[in-house]
């Protein structure tokens, strides 16, 4: 039969936002791909240069809709590398809590996103279910449900509200709980497994190379994760290991990306719990905003010739940012802003990872690598 | 308690790292010790020619196990001739290994790595390698695509939205910009300039159609 290109996209039979998939088929088989972004480039790179320090923080939230606190707290880390801020080591606890809970949020909103994908409705029911409690707390904290604001460089802007650790506990403990629950609604769904089963297969190294990171390296037996390779915040402090799946010869298929992403949400309850319970000065304590306790003081402005990066471990791999100081108004502004998208390098390698499989599995495979496009555009 | 590298473990590779890398020549470099929040980090940090940046590249990845290429980043600096554009690579040593297969062949042992035993090669590292360029209207190094495939995406990028060429790169296009973008067109080059929108502007006649912005000819 003969070959043809098709455009998958921009309204996408995936429900993960807007690009295209360029498909060349023949028959149902998939030979090419070639993804196509820029939908919605929004250059806040360039925007960046045009605002103060603290002023970016709030467009960094906006780089992923699903995991805006992951993506301005890993803006924070880098600039305060090129600020040169000391934490309070309070401020570095309830910014893990913020952190992990979003993971939780941002997992549970890929997981409600991929069922729709493979024909399972009542997942996406469930899951949004369960992010409901994890945007409450975040609610507390940050004050809203979508882009929190919460990092300050040099601490948070709220310290734990009174009672937060109480209802953090409860909730987490509920999450848990569910958490059997889905593992008996998916893994035993016939629909689910027939479509995550044996599509998909990447290797570790291959993917290293290829620059993937997060969970989908994980998926594949490999533990490496920098939050422990390049612990930043208090992630040595405690008492966690990062979720690896046990995959199968060929490598992890979907399944196994769906799976580490369902222990990485139990890893990330139990971190939570833990930093609770260790959170220096008791978590019952609550200090007024602007407190020395929470957040230290930060200049507002960075010389030239200074910079400062940060690799983070963001919901799905590593993120990174770039500063380069000596901005416009002798330095009040950064000069350069660069930001490490981590699906903007994992798409075109989850694009070249379906040839050789059917049509009708390029959204169960797509799905199971968590595109973000808010963050892939920029 | 958690799983860290210790930061000598770290300085020492990093060391190690750097002081094979400044024998090649046109490279200089140094560890840099930072503290972030609560925690020390050790870069290797590296400032190299372009001539000698593809032999740097080979060495990071055949002799030192780099093997990913994290970001790539490209400046514009108009106001100075000997670093008119700046290339900024940044890498990490993950040690990623595919896990070994049981011996019946049938599931894979998971790779569980024990931080505190890590040694040399092992030990995971941050590298950043800066490449100054000097004054021309067309920037270029050497590309790494073929080495590490995850600089490739990076490349495209950096070419699209800096201006910066990368020599060997195969299937450069635009990825963020549109793709009938007018060529020479490269919108984190510093000529192009954002305007600050005043709040008059934006409520008050939209279309601009009456009066000049109040801050036309102001560069923000």
């Amino acid at each position: 039969m003969a070959e043809m290109w098709i455009s998958m996209g921009p309204q996408h039979p995936m429900t993960h936002g807007l690009w295209t998939l360029k498909v060349k088929v023949d028959g149902e088989t998939v030979v090419d791909t070639e993804p196509d972004l820029g939908y919605i480039h929004r250059g806040v790179e360039k925007i960046c240069e045009a605002r103060d320090f603290t002023q970016i923080t709030t467009y960094c939230d906006r780089l992923c809709y699903a995991s805006a606190n992951t993506w301005s707290h890993a803006y924070i880390y880098a600039a305060e590398d090129l600020l040169e801020v000391e934490v309070p080591e309070r401020a570095e606890y309830i910014r893990l809590i913020a952190v992990e809970l979003q993971r939780i949020a941002s997992h549970l909103m890929w997981l409600g996103a991929y069922g729709p994908d493979i024909g399972n409705l009542s997942i996406m029911v469930w899951c949004l279910r369960e992010r409901e409690m994890m945007m409450d707390l975040l609610q507390e904290l940050g004050g809203s449900r979508m882009h929190y604001n919460f990092p300050r460089i040099g601490g948070v802007k709220r310290d734990l509200p009174y009672g937060f650790a109480q209802r953090a506990r409860a909730k987490l403990d509920l999450f848990k709980q569910r958490i059997q629950e889905y593992e008996s609604l998916f893994d035993e769904s016939t629909v689910f497994l027939v479509r995550t089963q044996g599509v998909g297969y990447t290797k570790a190294e291959e993917m290293v190379n290829h620059g993937v990171t997060g969970p989908n390296v994980r998926a594949a037996g490999v533990d490496y994760d920098v939050r422990w390779a390049h612990p930043y915040s208090v992630y040595s402090e405690l008492d966690w290991a990062p979720a690896v799946e046990r995959s199968s010869v060929k490598g992890a298929d979907c399944y196994d990306r769906y799976r580490v992403r369902v222990t990485e949400m139990v890893e990330s309850a139990n971190m939570v719990l833990e930093a609770i319970d260790r959170i220096p000065g008791g978590s019952e304590t609550h200090h007024e905003p602007g407190d020395p306790a929470i957040l230290a003081k930060a200049p507002s402005r960075a010389p030239e010739g200074t910079f400062g990066s940060h690799h983070f471990e963001d919901s799905r791999g590593e993120s990174m940012f770039h500063i380069v100081g000596g901005g416009d108004g002798r330095g009040k502004n950064p000069y350069r802003v660069s930001i490490r998208s981590p699906m903007f390098i994992t798409l075109p390698y989850a694009s070249k990872c379906m040839i050789g499989y059917k049509v009708a599995d390029i959204p169960a495979i797509m799905g199971s690598f968590d595109p973000c496009i808010g963050e892939t555009d920029r | 308690m958690g799983k860290r590298v210790s930061a000598e473990d770290q300085n020492e590779a990093a060391t190690q790292l750097v002081n094979s890398l400044i024998a090649i020549e046109g490279v200089t470099g140094e560890v840099l010790s930072r503290t972030n929040g609560t925690q020390t980090r050790n870069i290797a940090h590296l400032q190299c020619e372009p001539s000698s940046w593809r032999k740097v590249a080979e060495t990071m990845k055949y002799d030192h196990q780099v093997d990913h290429c994290s970001m790539i980043t490209g400046i514009h600096w108009p106001d100075s001739p000997d670093k008119n554009w700046e290339v900024i690579y940044h890498f990490l040593r993950t040690g990623v290994t595919d896990p070994a297969i049981t011996e019946d062949g049938s599931s894979i042992i998971p790779n569980i790595t024990e931080p505190k035993k890590l040694s040399g090669k092992e030990v995971p590292l941050e590298i950043q390698v800066n490449i100054a360029i000097p004054e021309t209207r067309t920037p270029s190094v050497s590309s790494v695509q073929d080495i590490w495939v995850g600089a490739d995406w990076n490349e495209k990028e950096t070419w699209d939205l800096v201006g910066i060429d990368f020599d060997g790169h195969s299937g450069m296009r635009r990825v963020l910009n549109p793709h009938e973008t007018p060529p020479g067109y490269h919108p984190l080059q510093k000529q192009h300039k954002l305007r600050y929108h005043g709040f008059e502007e934006m409520y008050d006649d939209a279309q601009g159609f009456l009066r000049k912005a109040p801050d036309s000819g102001r560069v923000k």
